[in-house]
């Protein structure tokens, strides 16, 4: 069983882990780490999970049609579409 | 032989085409990049508009199949430059390696409120998208050009002219505030497993 200072240790790393940040070695602790702690394994599974959503929420954050439409039109006046500049 | 005015209308036909569905699906993403940038919406509309007509312009320059999201950032960012001075916004870089800790904490404090599956029970979009925009700028800006659109922390740095590790710690710091505001949304939204008996609320924690 890790002791409460390897969890943390492995825990302070949750971000750059998943994010790609740290170095193979480093990663690999972790993976070992995991191994003998399904409880830090968790609390990574849920960081990931989250950030997973947040990427999925992409659609409800996009612009509203207002601005493609003053973007199209200023292309439009530049020869966009077939209509001279 | 002169190109005839056929071909001429047909290369343009066929630009505008490539830049319709090479260029224009990216809107979103530099709307986000130039809001980041100026922190004012009407700021925002003119450097967006103005951003895809030089991009239109220089149409030529993008080698395609290359990343036409960061070559519209790259546009994005000079642009604004050109249009104001640069600020030096300086951030205390905070402990990255404590927001790190802190989001074990977080997954603590969901199950504790029997939610920590809601990612695999719920829709969180609209919620997700409430929460970043409640976020302070700074903190919006940058979770939304790293976790949203897809930037690398190094090119974040560079379109807000911020070093690297301001960018990481205002993102850990973002994630943190967000998974907060998440279960705490699920909480209220009464999502908490059947078996778990509801905490107190925030205000009754309060007055505890």
């Amino acid at each position: 069983m890790p002791s409460r200072a390897q969890c943390e240790a492995v825990l302070r790393q949750l971000w750059p882990f998943l994010d790609g940040m740290i170095s193979e070695t480093q990663r690999e602790a972790i993976l070992v780490h995991f191994e003998q702690c399904a409880d830090c394994e968790s609390h990574f599974d849920f960081a990931k999970a989250f950030l997973e959503a947040i990427a999925e929420s992409k659609p409800y954050l996009d612009v509203d049609d207002g601005l493609s439409e003053k973007v199209m039109a200023a292309l439009a006046s530049e020869g966009f579409g077939g209509k001279s500049a | 032989m002169m190109p005839s005015p056929n071909d001429d209308q047909q290369q343009r036909t066929e630009r505008d085409q490539a830049f319709a569905a090479t260029a224009l699906p990216h809107l979103s993403t530099i709307a986000r990049v130039a809001m980041a940038l100026t922190g004012d919406a009407a700021d925002t509309e003119d450097l967006v508009q103005e951003t895809f007509l030089r991009a239109y312009r220089h149409w030529h320059t993008f080698q395609a199949g290359s990343d036409c999201k960061s070559w519209l950032a790259t546009i994005c960012r000079h642009t604004f430059a050109e249009q104001r001075r640069r600020q030096n916004r300086s951030v205390a870089v905070d402990d990255q390696e404590l927001e790190s800790l802190a989001a074990a904490r977080t997954h603590n404090a969901a199950r504790s409120k029997g939610v920590d599956d809601m990612y695999a029970r719920l829709d969180l979009g609209p919620a997700i998208a409430n929460a970043i925009r409640a976020l302070e700028p700074h903190y919006r800006d940058v979770v939304l050009l790293v976790d949203v659109d897809g930037f690398s922390y190094e090119e974040v740095a560079t379109s807000l002219d911020v070093p690297v590790g301001t960018v990481r710690s205002r993102l850990y710091r973002a994630r943190r505030q967000l998974q907060e505001a998440l279960v705490d949304f699920a909480v209220d939204a009464g999502y908490a497993s059947p078996s778990y008996t509801l905490p107190p609320t925030s205000s009754e924690r309060r007055n505890a």
